[in-house]
């Protein structure tokens, strides 16, 4: 047994000792520290293996014996995922303390932690769907162990309705690339004709999809992170919806490759789609945990983008840009995860120190709270995509992807490329003024609210978790060039990528992501001190020479009303102003605004009252009487009786 | 010859930048028969500024304090990565175009967020404006620069420079397609009219002035100028990709230079001609740039360029 080997055996153990000690009466910190230490050793070994090092345990089976082992795909999943663990465990230590059934949150946290593991682990179709059916249910039992109104009831039978009926696709993905021995040899599936591949393709796309948020099947995605404890929240969005793109990935590069080219337009539409639409949504919203939520079909959306490219370009044949869109899309699922769950953890401590995440409640935050504020600056600045930060190396990476795929030659797919191309750069332009905002409204300015004012930093370890990761964002800024080759490794045919620090792809004019690090800070200063620290004169803002207060101050609505005119006739803003007037004069004005979420009221809530209407229907057969059972029997032997004459069946 | 492209990046960036719009607000004035300022008037502001005081609108931040020198910092090595005659030296920084794109981004949030700092009406006005078009401006920058890039099939920009030389690129639909488009992508960025109208002293109508309006001192001086190397930039760039350029190192410096005069040119006339569009209009006609620009590859993927 190597040395990674015997890091994974003894992280797992760990890891099961940090989930079942807190039932057992051990203390929520030690168990905590057992989770960290038992999930860091994991992620270390999933690394080495990333890196080089020969896969570890079994290969894949077919068979129902459960098999464990990492290679290099795994490995890199295990690594985000300890890479977002750490810090929201050491921030869960000190949010989740004297919290009610602290104990159980503590042991739930664990085994949400095995689950995501074990999914990324599994060798065999049983281990990955017990896996991931755990993953699923632990965050629920999460939420309703921390609040059990009706509310958060609904919310929770909402995302369990959801992602059940949508995983039903990944048992039936998994399943059948089980029975016909794809799983152990990709190879088998291209065999069995064009039936079976494209049912394992559909049953993947909506399972794994609905898991991922991908539009239209995210009705849960925003409802269930925001009620999560915060911590749980940064791993949901951080992590969960990624392993949902692992279980894509395998699938789709793997087991039933090479997949049609119908699969890979499909990606980009659905990609864009979601993009697109969940920025739009996360921009319109005045809760900062919705509008994180959105934000993360978002970015679920651009790494599906980027798989798409890949698989077009594996159709056409161009196996070093195959590489570069998957390396893309792999580096997109690590910087998302480590902004998004610094955003969320920032997020709570933002929560527990002023009692509500309304973006108009809020304000000033970051003379406040100066540790957490800097932190989800750095990260909203990364999520927006802006140089030089995390977030732009992969976003430039997948919008070349796109642009590559645009040069052609075919015209269907050239065009698809330069409409998703297009599309990704305007969801580019929106997430930067939907982070524009809620940087605005949270940090800066003058308070919105009294108790605001009154708001302090929370313990060290919940302090350092956001400024941990906001030190993650700004080094992986700098090192693409040693992860991009090692990512293209990953893809069908290990495309060998030229990186260097530069990361001078062909075909570009190359990312010096390091460098423009380095001039950007180095010139900031130059600045700076050219400006010099002169004296300046304190003035009020001006405002036409009114006095600015809290008042006067702009919301949420207010910064996003040329655009939400712009688009009126896709947001659909719904507007009611009522004036109450005594004799001429107006007593009261009151004004109510809100942009319905389309996809609920169009598509959801017709398809579950379709479905309620159904469930009537057939609720009428179930009369509860004996006889017309009977005869229900008597009619179905005679059914097969006659088809056995006519000889439909036997 | 690197070493005079080299020059001029830093020297045009940093001090012929100034000249352009001066010299469009000087011409407009001519054509509108005033007298106008002298072409020379952006660098004695700027002289001005420079020796000035500043002013520290309250409650703010270090984000607004900061936004000048980030804005300016996110512009300078944007000027890098501009070739110049189809040389670009090697600064270390490449030459992509869609780290141009990047570059230009951080500028807006870096305001975008002073903006905010304030509290200021007027300038989360200007920037919520600013932002609501770049929506759609930034589809457009990204399609028109898709449409150079494909006779080189590489996003580099010396290479585009290279390919949009000579006189085949004239003879492609796609080519027309994306200097059309690229026009609007030139009046949105430098903030001309009929887009925004940088003459305007009436704060509810500002877009690109709004979030500048509580700066004062060297911090304005630092945003002026990075509005004038954004001019360069845009105006270089057209010049480069979507200008006719012949010949060799020297002639193409000539082409440059001509195609600056033409441009700040037509953009005079532009703005003496044509009146301020409804703001909510302006996001219509970059669709409809984006569209043309669609158009453009399409014949381009049709006839085979690539």
């Amino acid at each position: 047994m190597g040395a990674a080997e015997a890091a994974a055996v003894l992280g797992a153990a760990l890891l099961l000792a940090g989930t079942v000690g807190p039932l057992l009466r051990l203390p929520s910190g030690a168990a905590l520290a057992l989770q960290a230490a038992g999930i860091s050793l994991a992620g270390v070994a999933g690394a080495a293996v990333l890196c080089g090092v020969a896969p570890l345990g079994s290969g894949f089976q077919d068979g129902l014996e459960p098999a464990l082992g990492v290679d290099g795909l795994s490995g890199f999943f295990l690594a985000t995922i300890a890479l977002v663990a750490l810090p929201a465990l050491a921030y869960g230590r000190e949010y989740l303390r004297g919290a009610p059934r602290e104990r159980w949150l503590v042991a739930l946290g664990g085994l949400f932690l095995l689950a995501l593991g074990g999914v990324v682990a599994a060798r065999d179709a049983a281990v990955f769907l017990a896996a991931w059916e755990l993953m699923t249910l632990a965050p629920a039992a999460a939420i309703l162990v921390r609040r059990s109104d009706a509310e958060v009831r609904h919310v929770v039978f909402v995302y369990l309705a959801v992602t059940h009926l949508g995983g039903t696709g990944v048992w039936i993905a998994m399943l059948a690339l089980a029975h016909y021995g794809a799983l152990a040899d990709p190879g088998a599936l291209a065999g069995q004709g064009a039936a079976v591949q494209t049912l394992v393709i559909v049953g993947a796309l909506i399972g794994f999809g609905t898991k991922a948020g991908l539009m239209p099947l995210h009705a849960w995605l925003p409802r269930a992170h925001p009620v999560a404890p915060s911590n749980f929240s940064a791993l949901m969005s951080g992590v969960m919806v990624k392993v949902a793109i692992y279980g894509l990935v395998r699938v789709l590069f793997e087991w039933a490759a090479p997949v049609p080219l119908w699969v890979g337009l499909a990606l980009l539409a659905a990609g864009l789609l979601s993009a697109f639409g969940g920025v739009l949504f996360a921009l319109v919203q005045r809760d900062l945990k919705r509008l994180l939520a959105f934000s993360s079909i978002e970015n679920v959306g651009i790494v599906a983008l980027a798989l798409g490219a890949a698989l077009v370009f594996l159709w056409e044949g161009d196996r070093t840009w195959a590489g570069i869109a998957f390396a893309a899309a792999l580096l997109h699922v690590l910087n998302h995860a480590v902004f998004k769950s610094l955003l969320f953890l920032a997020a709570g401590s933002f929560e527990r120190a002023v009692g509500s995440l309304d973006l108009d409640r809020l304000g000033g935050l970051l003379r406040r709270m100066p540790w957490t504020g800097a932190g989800f600056l750095l990260g909203a600045a990364a999520i927006a995509g802006v140089p030089p930060l995390n977030g732009f190396v992969s976003e430039w990476l997948t919008l070349q992807a796109l642009v590559h795929v645009a040069f052609g030659p075919a015209l269907g797919t050239g065009l698809a490329g330069g409409v998703a191309a297009a599309g990704l750069a305007a969801t580019a332009a929106l997430a930067l003024f939907c982070f524009a905002k809620a940087t605005g409204l949270v940090l800066l300015g003058s308070p919105r609210r009294p108790e605001v004012g009154g708001a302090v930093e929370p313990g060290r370890a919940m302090r350092l978790a956001p400024v941990a990761l906001a030190g993650g964002c700004v080094a992986l800024a700098a090192v693409p060039g040693l992860l991009v080759p090692a990512l293209a490794k990953l893809a069908p045919g290990a495309p060998t990528v030229a990186g260097g620090a530069a990361l001078a792809l062909p075909g570009t004019g190359s990312l010096p992501s390091p460098w423009l690090l380095l001039g950007i800070v180095g010139l900031t200063a130059l600045a700076w001190r050219l400006r010099g620290g002169r004296r300046a004169a304190p003035v009020p803002a001006w405002a036409c020479g009114q006095r600015v207060e809290p008042a006067l101050g702009w919301t949420s609505a207010g910064f996003t009303k040329p655009l939400v005119l712009v688009l009126g006739a896709l947001l659909r803003p719904r507007r009611e102003v009522e004036v109450t007037r005594t004799a001429g004069i107006v007593e009261s004005v009151t004004y109510r605004g809100e942009i319905p979420h389309r996809f609920d009221t169009h598509l959801y809530r017709p398809l579950r009252d379709r479905a309620l209407a159904g469930a009537a229907l057939v609720r009428r057969i179930q009369s509860g009487s004996v006889r017309a059972y009977a005869a229900y029997l008597l009619a179905l032997v005679l059914t097969m009786l006659v088809l056995l004459r006519v000889g439909a069946i036997g | 010859m690197t070493a005079v492209a080299a020059l001029v990046q830093v020297l045009g960036g940093l001090a012929l930048a100034p000249l352009l719009p001066g010299a469009v607000q000087s011409l407009k004035a001519r054509l509108q028969g005033r007298r106008g300022p002298s072409p020379l008037q952006p660098y004695r502001n700027l002289r001005r500024l420079w020796g000035k005081s500043a002013v520290d609108p309250q409650p703010t931040t270090i984000v607004y304090r900061l936004a000048p020198c980030l804005v300016a910092a996110a512009t300078a090595p944007a000027l890098l990565l501009v070739p110049i005659a189809g040389r670009a030296p090697d600064w270390s920084l490449g030459n992509d175009a869609l780290v141009l794109v990047g570059l230009l981004a951080l500028g807006r949030f870096a305001l975008a967020a002073a903006s905010w700092d304030t509290g200021s009406g007027f300038a989360l006005m200007g920037s919520a404006r600013d932002l609501t078009f770049a929506v759609f401006a930034e589809p457009l920058l990204l399609l028109t620069l898709l449409l150079a890039a494909l006779p080189a099939a590489s996003t580099d920009l010396v290479a585009m420079s290279a390919a949009a030389g000579g006189a085949a690129p004239w003879g492609e639909p796609a080519h027309w397609c994306g200097a059309a488009a690229f026009a609007l992508v030139v009046l949105v960025e430098t903030g001309r009219q009929p887009i925004d109208n940088p003459d305007t002293h009436l704060e509810l109508t500002m877009i690109h002035e709004g979030p500048l309006l509580e700066y004062a001192g060297r911090d304005l001086a630092l945003l002026e100028w990075s509005g004038a190397a954004r001019h360069w930039i845009v105006l270089v760039l057209a010049a480069e990709l979507f200008g006719p350029h012949w010949g060799g190192f020297w002639a193409q410096l000539g082409w440059l230079g001509l195609g600056l005069a033409v441009l700040c040119a037509a953009l005079a006339v532009t703005e003496t001609a044509q009146a301020k569009m409804r703001i909510l209009r302006v996001p219509g006609l970059l669709a409809g740039g984006c569209a043309l620009a669609l158009v453009g590859l399409a014949s381009a993927l049709v006839g085979g360029l690539v």
